[in-house]
């Protein structure tokens, strides 16, 4: 007779299910203590609260046409390779709504504090509240002491537009007599356009070094670009210009004034920032656009601030993983031309 | 004299040669993309794969004789990439008072079709995307390009595309993950634009209907974005303005199942904005120029997807027949899935 075939007393049955349970559960814990292997698979994820200088419809940062808007959607498109969920927090450019974001992230307990705000005193407090929450803090373009940070370099940006104009002057207009304009919002210390202003001096010089370089402020109006332009132009007749143009508005206002005063000809322009009013799609025919090749706006620094996400994110995930990073990272800027506009900004969209 | 005009035939001939490798510099191609699996002298690419055994282990697929529709109509209005168009023009003459032929009274009416290749539910071909001058297998495109079309990697070179058809739904694999992000402009749910897909939400997608893909297969992923076509012209600038798709994880795993086609109802098949910003479309590349996979864009997966989930069955038999457009770099299509 063999008792496996039949079926088992009542009181032995009860007895292996017991065991069968106990097994079952010892196994179970087993497994889960180990890490399941989906488990195993899944990644930590991380809170990120990123907070940015200001969302309000229509205000540009840094003096040039990019809006908090686009900074806000890098950072979401960025995050789709990191394990990263982010908090997004509006500053309004204002410290009273600054702190109280970060008394709100200090709530939520984030894992690491992206700070976007101009103001260094507020960010003074801002860092304190954060280090007492044992939160680690990354800082954009205005330092949080003790906290690394990714900034903007508005001197080598400037440079690089002022070097791009000498040296096509250098090259087209050998020997022809020619002057430096440095026009835009040239006292915004805020956004540090001063800086940029001195870069742009200083590259204009590179290859023409006798180079006469006069500065037109227009307050922020680049409606203002065509009366200052206007009164050089009407006063240097038979003069080449080369205009390095603090912002591409006013890039674009420059150019309309020399077309206006019938002296395209005579003039070649570089502005800063490479935002959509001078770049875009396969059939936006933008200024900065690869079948444009011979506009006299030769081109624009990119100031990438709608790829904010993309070079901030990456310096995040070092910190959250523990690993040391540089104090100090700079956007990496570079001059956006007709020939590489596609190359560097490859439109994607149907429309 | 004479000498002279020798001399300045021979300075011309020199500086022509000279500037001749200039002009007629090409990328090194073996260098920048891959060579064909099927041989250096293929032009048909994956449909190589399409073999009498593959059809017939497809049409095992065909149980009810239930036919899907999954294209959609090719009209005005619909949405279109950039500057495209697609336009008829009848010419019906013989209808004009007394302008029959014959005692019959016979009447004709027939199409002028000016349109471009790629709108619509459509099929990207061999020739459709490149990395420099560089196509599907190697091929040195400057070479192969007249005016009017390509002398090598045409449609016509294509193998059938009768074999088995696989749907993912996507919608469902985010709604049960607890991920779903809808666009409230889409009328049944969908996936927002900007959504990449990864290689295990598509096998996560192959488990919910215990499919394993074979060689040979057709995978046509469902993510609601289609909705937005279906509402053209209304939403045709927010269904331009990107899309829900798959990325680069994805892309190479698909490579690696070593599939036909891939189709989904976006109008690039791919995650767009993409992964990376410097990148320009670049899961076609590795899709069609590296792996001589095809694409096909604006397919029609609504219905597929409400078939599959009746059913509990998401395979069918994919029917789709390409012309033999000589030097075409693809075509509309029209598609339908048979179960």
């Amino acid at each position: 007779m063999h008792r496996a075939a039949e079926p088992p007393a009542p009181r032995e049955g009860r007895r292996r299910c017991f065991l069968g349970i106990v097994l079952s559960g010892l196994l179970l814990s087993a497994w889960l203590a180990a890490g399941s292997p989906g488990m195993a698979a899944q990644e930590r994820r991380y809170t990120v609260a990123f907070a940015n200088l200001t969302e309000e419809p229509g205000a540009t940062l840094e003096g040039t046409g990019f809006t908090g808007r686009e900074v806000r959607e890098s950072f979401a498109l960025a995050a789709r390779r990191y394990p990263i969920d982010l908090v997004f927090y509006d500053n309004h450019r204002d410290p009273q709504k600054a702190l109280a974001n970060v008394e709100d992230a200090a709530r939520r307990k984030v894992d690491l504090y992206i700070q976007y705000l101009d103001d260094p005193a507020t960010n003074v407090k801002v860092g304190q509240s954060l280090r007492a929450a044992g939160i680690k803090v990354l800082a954009i373009n205005t330092p949080v002491p003790d906290a690394p940070l990714y900034t903007l370099d508005n001197r080598a940006a400037g440079r690089i537009a002022g070097e791009a104009l000498s040296e096509y002057a250098a090259r087209s207009w050998r020997g022809q007599p020619a002057i430096g304009i440095v026009i835009g919002n040239l006292r915004a210390g805020e956004y540090r356009i001063p800086d940029r202003a001195q870069g742009a001096s200083e590259g204009l010089k590179r290859h023409l070094p006798a180079l006469k370089i006069t500065s037109l402020d227009t307050q922020g109006n680049p409606a203002q670009v065509g009366p200052l332009l206007g009164k050089v132009l009407t006063a240097s007749p038979a003069t080449k210009i080369l205009v390095a143009a603090m912002d591409d508005a006013s890039a674009l206002a420059a150019k309309s004034t020399l077309e206006s005063a019938g002296r395209l000809p005579d003039g070649a322009i570089v502005g800063q920032g490479v935002d959509r009013s001078v770049h875009g799609g396969m059939n936006d025919r933008k200024e900065i656009d690869p079948s444009n090749r011979g506009s006299i706006v030769i081109g624009s620094v990119a100031f990438y601030l709608d790829r904010y996400g993309y070079e901030v994110l990456p310096i995040a995930a070092r910190m959250l993983s523990g690993e040391t990073v540089a104090p100090r990272t700079v956007t990496p800027h570079r001059l956006i031309t007709a020939a590489n506009v596609f190359i560097e900004y490859p439109p994607y969209d149907m429309n | 004299m004479r000498r002279k005009s020798l001399f300045v035939v021979i300075a011309v001939l020199a500086s022509l040669i000279a500037s001749a490798p200039a002009v007629l510099a090409q990328t090194d191609c073996k260098t920048v993309v891959p060579p064909s699996p099927w041989g250096p002298n293929d032009q048909t690419g994956a449909t190589n794969r399409v073999t009498p055994a593959v059809t017939k282990a497809a049409a095992a697929e065909i149980q009810e004789g239930k036919v899907i529709v999954m294209a959609y109509p090719l009209t005005d209005g619909i949405p279109l990439f950039g500057t495209r168009f697609t336009k008829t023009i009848l010419t019906a003459t013989t209808l004009a008072p007394g302008a029959a032929l014959g005692e019959n009274q016979l009447t004709y009416m027939e199409d002028t079709w000016l349109s471009q290749s790629h709108v619509g539910t459509h099929l990207d071909g061999l020739g459709h995307i490149g990395r420099k001058d560089c196509y599907f297998n190697q091929t040195a495109m400057g070479k192969f390009i007249t005016q009017n079309n390509m002398t090598k990697l045409g449609l016509e070179h294509l193998k059938s595309f009768a074999t088995r058809g696989v749907l993912v739904d996507m919608v469902k694999v985010y709604q049960a993950a607890g991920k779903l992000k809808t666009n409230p402009a889409c009328k049944k749910p969908c996936i927002d634009k900007g959504t990449v897909i990864t290689s295990a939400d598509i096998q996560a997608g192959l488990k919910m209907y215990n499919v394993t893909l074979r060689e040979g297969d057709i995978v046509i992923i469902h993510t609601g974005w289609g909705n937005l076509f279906e509402q053209y012209p209304g939403q045709n600038a927010l269904y331009n303005s990107g899309e829900p798709g798959i990325g680069k994880d994805a892309a190479k795993w698909l490579v690696s199942q070593k599939i036909v086609a891939v189709g989904a109802d976006t109008w690039g098949v791919e995650v767009i904005p993409g992964e990376d910003p410097k990148e320009a479309f670049i899961v076609h590349n590795m899709i069609i120029t590296d792996a001589g996979i095809h694409i096909m864009e604006n397919v029609r997966t609504d219905l597929m997807a409400d078939e599959a989930e009746k059913t509990k069955r998401a395979t069918f038999f994919f029917s789709m027949t390409v012309p033999k457009a000589v030097g075409l770099t693809g075509n509309f299509v029209s598609i339908e899935g048979i179960r």
